[in-house]
């Protein structure tokens, strides 16, 4: 039993501690940020600068008259045009399977979806070159899908499947679609299951529910979820590297290239540059699309 | 009178839980009808199924005579207001209204024409451009309302439509509602779990219990002659007694008097608190079985009574209620 | 089924998520020495042989080591930083907060050419040095965004009240600040240390001959013989992320830890 009424020591005032001042504050909480600052701007955004701008033993000037002759050339051309190409393909995909598989897991009353959903995000934890291995035994020359195509009488000889753009699209997708799916799930959670409802009673069909409530209410998730994939799919390494191999060169697999083997430096910075401008495009684009979004 | 619902012993289970068990409905035509019950006793799971978002587990449910037991809810063109409203965030209130004209093709310019006589309908024509995130309560109700009626429906279904209202404006939506289903003859189901809602409102209620229908009829039929015990609490009756035979008797507390002595029950007061013009007496109070039963007696202030002092409390017989043993 | 086509993007979807990885498990277990399909027999040799291949051994001490330290280090002076933002009175708390999180925008690759090209050849760092400060950099916008929200969910009255009981400021942060970041804390260290044992981007170009990571291991590997070893491997690695997921899960659910990023 607590005895409310007794007398419970007292802090003591101490004299030494002036009275708060909100300046005093702002010093103090300036000062919680040096050490991350530290690491930020000499770990990351000076290297980044420099790299970007002057590389070692080479004058600025010739990073961007490589980048003039990458923009121009067909083979430089044809990089950068397979990377942008295979990643909208990829962040098509990723919607066009995320969305409903978000949609059917935020709204299945079913005890399973809680299961789904894990096992859905559970590949976020996992290594991409774990991830990425299996379609090499799936889709190499003695791999279980050729063979399969055999068996079944489809082909005769298992066909080159691996070093395509198709094993490079299933093993990006396989990469993000659960990017794609938690973002597209926590949009779609935010809508009232009620308006479905309110839709059909309207006399709309579960199709047209979806275009014109569901689709426009998850907008802003679907583009997040959009963005991540094709940042993603632009700048992975693994994947294009494993699955691509040097006949579907893309511009991260290049870049290691001219980093590693070749040191061409002006090359590689120009590079990084195409793909930093890229990354740094479709996120301003996504971001404005959002504003817009948030306005009308 | 056709009946434009019908339910045919319709049962929803949900795995083993019942939550709707065997009713039968006829829900008349151009009337309004309440579904009267206590939180949890399956109002809204029977206005689902009326209205097609779920199918029964048995039975049959007739629209306007045509069996729509699977018919999916697009298909039936009924107007269904929810109880959190359901107003698409994205569009404006003019759009709301008219969405489900828009699904039905209806030509922009009839389309527009109709929006703004049913917004007018309920009040809200000046609001047409606005985005339903800046309404009142009240007024999203109304949108709810209207965007319902607009399509012209069937049948007008209401899923505890005042319940989010605060206290003064439910009254007055009350007469509101009353009013739009007399200018559009709409046949109305409402479901509430207030009885004072449902007396007011309805042509005709249906009492709910666990599932099941435990009494219908006009409010004239079912206030004075509760069917069992469950209705009369639920209609505010609060005296239970029994008669010289064992009959369950009931009475409410303001057909009870009270009198110094005289032919009636013998009793004494237990507690007198004053409520402004009335008393509400508490009693104990032999009933003619020879129990002491506590009742309580709604009388006007004025008389002197005092705790612990004998009285006699008289019920008239026409204002006892007797219900099933 | 009610929704067909959803139905078939659902299945078509798990099998593209899920199946590769069954595929590696299957191979893992071959008795034969070559990826062919169907295996050849059941065998738990290519297991042993993973675990007495000391390079993968090595790669995966220097991995775990190496994410440890990266994870401590960006949570010591993250978590200052999340404080900075959410609790001091600072100008242009927004573009300080974007400045933490800029790790995350620019490409990992680049990231990586920059530390190789200005740390290790421009200023003659060793590999481990330059790979720590690059993973810590890369955790960083964890430690902050992470905790932070969590911090953002916590009532600021909360201190006030313990500082009005008579709590100093130091005590106030460790009695009630710093349980309230606990879960925040715990999740950016759950999502820096994965993130960073299956690195390849950024640590691809800064290997060195003493110290390798893991994951560009098992590349280069892949990449020279083309033996089930790697699904051995892989399958052990698989096993370790499926005890971690759970683990996350039972604490703090791991929708939530992954969730919190992408905002
Ligand atoms: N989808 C469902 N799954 C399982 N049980 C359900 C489901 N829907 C309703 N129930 C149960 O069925 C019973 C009736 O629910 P219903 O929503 O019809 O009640 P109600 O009369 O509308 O109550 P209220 O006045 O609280 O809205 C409740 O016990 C509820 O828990
Ligand atoms: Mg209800």
């Amino acid at each position: 039993m607590v005895r409310l009424l007794e007398p419970v020591p007292q802090p003591v005032p101490s004299k030494r501690t002036p009275p708060r001042k909100d300046a005093d504050i702002s010093r103090k909480s300036a000062f919680l940020l040096v050490p991350g600052l530290v690491l930020l701007v000499a770990g990351f955004l000076i290297p980044s600068a420099a790299m970007l701008f002057a590389p070692p033993d080479v004058p600025a000037s010739e990073i961007f008259a490589r980048l003039g002759e990458m923009l121009t050339d067909p083979y430089d051309l044809e990089v950068i045009g397979r990377t942008v190409g295979l990643a909208l393909a990829v962040t098509i995909i990723c919607v066009v399977l995320g969305f409903p598989i978000a949609y059917w897991l935020a709204r299945s009353p079913s005890r399973w979806s809680g299961v789904f959903l894990a096992v859905a995000i559970f590949p976020l934890m996992l290594s991409n070159v774990v991830r990425t291995f299996g379609w090499l035994v799936i889709l190499g020359s003695k791999g279980a899908l050729g063979q399969l195509l055999v068996q079944l009488g489809i082909v005769e000889v298992a066909p080159q499947l691996l070093y395509t753009k198709l094993a490079i699209i299933l093993g990006l997708t396989q990469l993000f679609l659960p990017l794609a799916i938690i973002s597209c799930y926590s949009a779609v959670a935010q809508v009232d299951p009620g308006l479905d409802d309110a839709s059909r009673g309207l006399g709309g069909s579960r199709i047209r529910t979806m275009w014109s409530i569901v689709i426009p209410l998850t907008m802003p998730g679907i583009v997040v979820a959009a963005t991540l994939v094709f940042a993603g799919s632009v700048t992975a390494y693994t994947t294009p590297y494993l699955l691509g191999g040097s006949s579907q060169r893309m511009l991260s697999t290049q870049l290691f290239n001219y980093a590693s083997t070749t040191v061409d430096w002006a090359s590689a910075s120009a590079t990084a540059l195409i793909m930093t401008v890229l990354v740094f495009l479709i996120s301003g684009l996504s971001s404005l699309i959002g504003r817009k979004g948030a306005t009308s | 009178m056709t009946a434009a619902a019908e339910l045919i012993g319709v049962t929803q289970r949900f795995g083993s839980f019942t939550a709707v068990d065997e009713i039968d409905l006829a829900v008349p035509s151009g009337k309004l009808t309440t579904l009267l019950g206590p939180s949890g006793c399956g109002k809204t799971t029977t206005l689902r199924m009326i209205a097609g978002y779920s199918a029964p587990t048995s039975g049959t449910i007739r629209i306007a005579g045509i069996d729509s037991t699977r018919t999916p809810p697009e298909k039936r063109n009924l107007g269904m207001v929810f109880q959190s409203y359901a107003l698409f965030p994205h569009m404006t209130v003019a759009d709301n209204v008219g969405y489900g004209l828009k699904l039905r093709k209806v030509p922009s310019a009839e389309r527009r024409l109709r929006v703004m006589e049913t917004l007018e309908l309920v009040g809200l024509a000046h609001l047409a451009d606005r985005k339903p995130k800046k309404l009142s309560g009240g007024q999203q109700q109304r949108v709810a309302l209207a965007r319902a009626i607009a399509i012209r429906p069937k049948l007008l279904l209401l899923d505890e439509p005042l319940s989010n209202l605060d206290a003064r404006l439910r009254v007055q939506m009350r007469a509101e509602l009353r009013r739009i289903q007399a200018e559009t003859k709409l046949t109305v189901i409402l479901v509430t779990h207030d009885q004072d809602e449902a007396l007011e409102m309805s042509d005709a209620m249906v009492i709910m219990n666990e599932g099941r229908i435990v009494q219908q009829g006009s409010p004239q039929q079912v206030f004075p002659r509760p069917a069992d015990r469950f209705v009369a609490e639920f209609l505010g009756y609060e005296n239970f007694l029994t008669a010289a035979d064992g009959t369950p008797l009931t009475i409410r507390p303001e057909h009870l008097h009270i009198v110094e002595k005289g032919h009636g029950l013998d009793a004494t007061v237990v507690d007198v608190a004053f409520r402004g013009v009335d008393l509400l007496v508490s009693l104990d109070v032999v009933d003619p079985s020879g129990a002491t039963v506590r009742l309580l007696a709604d009388v006007r202030s004025g008389a002197t009574l005092t705790p612990g002092s004998g009285v006699t409390v008289i019920a008239p017989d026409d204002h006892l209620v007797s219900l099933p043993r | 089924m009610k929704r067909p086509i959803t139905a078939a993007l659902a299945v078509i979807g798990y099998v593209i998520m899920i199946v590769p990885i069954i595929f590696v498990v299957a191979t893992a277990f071959t008795a034969g020495s070559t990826l062919r399909f169907p295996p050849e027999g059941i065998s738990l040799r290519w297991f042993d042989e993973a675990l007495g291949y000391e390079p993968f051994i090595e790669a995966a001490i220097s991995s775990l080591g190496l994410a440890v330290l990266a994870t401590a280090l960006a949570l010591l002076v993250g978590v200052p930083v999340t404080l900075a933002i959410h609790r001091g009175k600072l100008p242009g708390k927004g573009l300080v907060e974007g400045l933490f999180l800029s790790p995350l925008i620019v490409p990992e690759l680049v990231v990586g050419l920059a530390l190789y090209q200005q740390l290790m050849i421009g200023m003659d760092l060793d590999n481990f040095s330059t790979l720590l400060v690059g993973h810590t950099a890369l955790m960083l916008p964890y430690a902050v965004r992470v905790t932070g929200a969590s911090l953002a969910l916590a009532d600021p009255a909360l201190e006030e009240a313990a500082r009005g009981l008579g709590a100093s400021p130091l005590r106030a942060f460790f009695t009630v600040t710093l349980p309230v970041l606990r879960p925040g804390i715990f999740s950016a260290g759950l999502l820096s240390m994965v993130t960073s044992v299956n690195n390849v981007p950024l640590s691809l170009l800064l290997q060195g001959r003493d110290f390798r990571t893991l994951p560009v291991t098992m590349l280069d590997y892949v990449q020279q013989s083309y033996d089930p070893m790697v699904a051995a491997a892989s399958t052990l690695i698989l096993a370790a992320t499926v005890v971690i997921a759970v683990i996350a899960e039972r604490t703090v659910g791991f929708a939530k830890i992954f969730g919190g990023i992408n905002q």
